[in-house]
């Protein structure tokens, strides 16, 4: 299967971004970077040219309050407020350095979690190790707007840090870049730096509501074997909710995730086996017929069902189980993109 | 900053516990030096916010602070009546400050804190510059910094180890410091004259003389000066330190100035010996006046040398000041002018009838005038005189009382009557203030010189001898010294006149810590304090880097501490020996293969290293392969890297 081209960066959320500008400038300036490459065994090597470092607010509030000192003891001449105005500034700069060397060598590690529906964050883990026998302190992860708490990391050890990520669409959400940055020691600068990842969390398509439910009906085809009557031993499928209906027979999963009242239908006359078929869903567009299918494949697989998928030019054959399942949604999620 | 994960964090009590901490004991050496509204404003605030720490409800709101602190502001004007310049603006900092802690509600508030901070650490030093105070407050600068640091961790720090990182930071930072600070082009001038303003009643010798105005001032162990001579130490009582000269006397109070001479200069000694040469280091006095002994033959070239051979400089002294100078010993003054003889002959009006007579009886038995000297020297000596640091006090002819009633005074007491006695016998004479003495410090070997020392002379003038030194105080005979409470807690600064006794062993023990202490703070005067321009210049004439002047000084500042920082990040990105069991098993094995000519690349990867050595080395496949597959799973858990 060829890669899905990547989603689009994700919508920033108000409480991580600054505006709408920023984001998107920041990813801009993020493509220009240098970014330590992948190696061999998929890790990416922070170098001495990958790294970036700027004072933060703090910073340049701690330097502007070093030149009023500076001013304030040489105008007094006072030595004693030249000495701490001095002490004062070099642990800035030797901060700065041990803020630089916290990410220099750091080996870095991206990989995708478990796939997603639609609307659902993706869960990216991110492995950070340290060979130079350095204990690293606060490195958080960024992964476009998303950024992860700082994490120590102990000398020679290493850490597994989670990001996760919202999706919006169908697909996969993939991750080419993660931004590592640090505070440490004291927050007076923010050293930074990219490494390239190759990563990626399949993102079902978002099932739809079971509002649609009667067209559907149609496409559940008929055992060959013919009508062998209405029973109560067999689940076929589900209806909606007809005055007289047994309250025995109704899906009170359903109700309670707010799908309205659901009948599950019981009979013996009915096929054990279902066709999901593009064809036979109602004239509507292509994402919502993805959705409805998406939304049959978890029915039927909850039903406990086999079930086939046919979709325009791909055929998935008639089987059951979670390995199929995921193999279904997959083939939905990327249904279309290529 | 408002994407930081950290910063969105809530506040930790214990971080706002640490910084009201920071504040409070940064604000208990100045206590000392600000006005009680200010002190009581800051501590009325510390208790709010160490009560809010209980109880965060009791944090006022922006309707109460918005009062507050025009109250604080206040509190700082009604002082100080400005909110700028070394008092008003250290008061409206700490005020600020302390505001600032009521105001701490999010992490971003300690650290506004923590970066102000510096400020109220230094503006300090404009007040109290002692070695101690540095210390104590470089003690707090550290753990501002484990604060900082804490905060940056944002809970992952215990507090031990951010201090334990602050205090590496800080020794990591020593040498930079030390570059800066020794290199740093220093100002000839100020670049505003701000000014300093004089904060306590600073004790000290003036430029006039009162009955009580230095038995006040020998109760002070306040530092005078600390002087160190090229040689021998002169004897004990050679050590008379000149200050100001005072020729005028209303008959109360004498007063100094130079208001009769009609030369600029001192006249050429007809003769000078026994020259010492020595180096004072004199604290601030916020007088002019340099104190020399007497008599000076050589004075710093900014210094200028009254007839009257008072040495003065052009400003107050505000600061530590070193000077060197040459003085002799012994000397001969010459010949007086008509203007110094009319002035040390002026009288005041309230000379009495009894004081005429008694000079009439030692002119009527001497034959010269230095037998008249030495009848006046006999008679405080013969008659009983005592000397009291608490004599009874004076009315409206202090001199006329003390000869013929009371009988018991200082030195002011003493030198004043004596000079005017004279002149009344027709000998001209004038009272030099200064110090007598001094304490030899063994450690360091240098003099100490107390206020406690502080001393009034009389100089009067006799043909063929010049100006002659006469001290009637040391007439007085021993026996009727009185010794007394007060001078038992001066013990060692207590003036050597007075006998104190053995003060025993205990007494000895904590001397000898005193003269430590003393050293202490002297080399510190003599090396951090007063580091000035022509200090800096004469460090690097002894380096051969005598040639850098202004711009050149920067570049070698800029040049050397470069360097520095490039060594000490060196020695920073070398990191630790492995202490991770794994990594040392990993380096072992890459050392074994490394003698066997398969070196590991940096940039190679375990796998990567393997698959390259099962290449190029059939038979090593095997061992290397079972020690991968033990060390992979262990290294990087059960996920292996994605291999290609």
């Amino acid at each position: 299967m060829k890669l899905a081209q990547a989603s689009e960066p994700p919508r920033c959320r108000s409480t991580l971004g600054g505006g709408t500008l920023r984001p998107r400038l920041r990813v801009s300036l993020a493509s220009l970077a240098r970014q330590a490459p992948l190696d061999s065994d998929g890790l990416a090597r922070i170098g001495r040219r990958h790294i970036y470092i700027l004072p933060t607010g703090a910073g340049l509030a701690f330097g502007s309050v070093l030149v009023l000192m500076l001013i304030g003891s040489l105008n007094y001449q006072n030595n004693l407020g030249l000495l701490f105005t001095f002490l004062m500034g070099s642990v800035a700069l030797i901060a700065m350095h041990h803020s630089w060397f916290d990410l220099l060598g750091l080996q870095v590690l991206v990989r995708g979690g478990v796939p997603v529906f639609a609307g659902q964050d993706a869960d990216f883990s991110i492995w950070l190790a340290d060979d130079r026998n350095r204990p690293r302190g606060g490195v958080a992860v960024r992964i476009g707007p998303s950024a992860s708490r700082p994490a120590d990391i102990p000398a020679g050890g290493e850490v597994a840090i989670r990001v996760r990520l919202p999706t919006e669409r169908r697909g996969h959400q993939t991750v080419h870049q993660v931004q590592l940055e640090t505070r440490y020691p004291v927050g007076l600068f923010r050293a930074w730096c990219y490494a390239r990842a190759e990563a990626r969390v399949t993102v079902y398509p978002q099932p739809a509501r079971l509002t649609l439910r009667p067209p559907l009906a149609a496409a559940y085809r008929p055992n060959t074997q013919g009508d062998r009557g209405v029973g109560a031993d067999d689940f076929v499928g589900f209806r909606d909710y007809r005055v007289g209906d047994s309250l025995r027979h109704l899906d009170w999963k359903a109700l309670a995730r707010e799908r309205g009242l659901v009948v599950k239908q019981f009979g013996g006359d009915r096929a054990e086996e279902v066709w999901l078929d593009w064809e036979r869903l109602p004239p509507l567009g292509v994402e919502e017929r993805v959705s409805l299918l998406c939304r049959q494949v978890l029915d039927a697989a909850e039903t406990g069902l086999s079930y086939g998928l046919r979709l325009p030019g791909a055929t998935i054959r008639m089987r059951h189980g979670e390995l199929h399942k995921h193999h279904c949604l997959a083939a939905l999620a990327s249904f279309g993109h290529g | 900053m408002g994407s930081d994960p950290a910063y969105l964090e809530g506040l930790r009590p214990d971080q706002a516990a640490a910084a009201t901490g920071l504040v409070t004991l940064a604000y208990l050496p100045l206590a000392a030096q600000m006005e009680t509204a200010v002190t009581g404003y800051v501590a009325l605030l510390v208790a709010w916010r160490v009560v809010s720490l209980r109880w965060p409800k009791a944090l006022p709101n922006r309707w109460v602070l918005l009062p507050l602190t025009i109250a604080g502001m206040a509190a700082v004007l009604a002082a100080h009546h400005t909110l700028v310049g070394q008092e008003g603006g250290t008061a409206f900092l700490a005020t600020m400050l302390a505001l600032k802690l009521l105001e701490v509600r999010r992490p971003r508030d300690v650290r506004a804190v923590t970066v102000l901070f510096g400020f109220l650490l230094v503006t300090q030093f404009l007040f109290d510059q002692s070695a101690w105070l540095a210390l104590y407050l470089a003690t707090l600068l550290v753990a501002n910094f484990a604060l900082m640091a804490h905060l940056t961790a944002a809970g992952r720090l215990s507090a031990r180890r951010a201090a334990g990182l602050a205090a590496r930071l800080a020794l990591q930072a020593a040498p930079l410091t030390l570059i800066l600070f020794v290199l740093f082009p220093r100002l000839e001038a100020p670049l505003w004259e701000l000014g300093k303003t004089k904060s306590r009643a600073l004790t000290g010798i003036s430029d006039s003389l009162e009955p009580g105005s230095i038995s006040d001032l020998v109760l002070s162990r306040a530092l005078a000066f600390r002087a160190r001579f090229e040689g021998a130490v002169p004897a004990a009582g050679k050590l008379y330190w000149r200050g100001p000269v005072a020729w005028t006397t209303d008959g109360r109070r004498w007063t100094g100035g130079r208001p009769a001479s009609d030369r600029r200069s001192p006249p050429p000694l007809a003769r000078a010996q026994d020259k010492v040469r020595y180096q004072v280091l004199l604290e601030p006095s916020w007088q002019r006046t340099l104190f020399v002994l007497d008599l000076p033959v050589q004075v710093p070239s900014d210094a200028s040398v009254g007839a009257d051979f008072q040495v003065r400089v052009a400003r107050d002294i505000q600061d530590v000041r070193r000077y060197r100078a040459v003085s002799a010993l012994t000397y001969d003054t010459g010949e007086i002018s008509p203007d110094e003889k009319a002035a040390g002959l002026e009288l005041p009006p309230n000379v009495t009838h009894r004081m005429r007579r008694l000079v009439a009886d030692w002119q009527h038995q001497a034959q010269s005038p230095q037998q008249v000297v030495r009848a006046a020297l006999r008679y405080f000596n013969e008659e009983p005189f005592y000397y009291t640091l608490q004599p009874p006090r004076l009315g409206a002819n202090p001199a006329d009382e003390f000869l013929f009633e009371t009988r018991r005074g200082f030195c002011e007491h003493y030198s004043s009557s004596f000079a005017l006695l004279m002149r009344i016998a027709g000998i001209p004479s004038r009272i030099v203030l200064g110090y007598l003495g001094g304490e030899l410090n063994p450690i360091g070997s240098y003099l100490i010189v107390r206020q406690s020392d502080a001393h009034a002379w009389v100089e009067v003038w006799l043909q063929g001898r010049g100006w002659v030194r006469v001290d009637p105080t040391a007439a007085v005979a021993p026996e009727r010294v009185e010794p007394s409470d007060i001078l038992t807690d001066l013990a060692g600064g207590a003036p050597a006149r007075f006998q104190i006794g053995d003060p025993g062993e205990l007494y000895r023990w904590v001397h000898g810590l005193r003269l430590l202490a003393d050293a202490v703070d002297a080399g510190w005067r003599n090396w951090v304090l007063d580091y000035s321009r022509s200090r800096q210049q004469g460090l690097l004439n002894a380096f051969g880097l005598g040639f850098l002047r202004e711009y050149g000084l920067a570049a070698a500042m800029i040049l050397g501490s470069a360097l520095m920082l490039a060594l000490v990040a060196a020695a920073i990105g070398r990191g630790r020996r492995p202490r991770d069991p794994l990594q040392k098993v990993y380096l072992r094995f890459c050392r074994q293969l490394a003698t066997r000519g398969l070196e590991r690349h940096p940039s190679e990867g375990p796998m990567t290293f393997g698959a390259r050595i099962a290449a190029a080395r059939p038979d090593l496949r095997q061992p290397v392969q079972s020690f991968l597959s033990l060390y992979l799973p262990l290294r990087y858990g059960r996920r292996a890297p994605n291999q290609q």
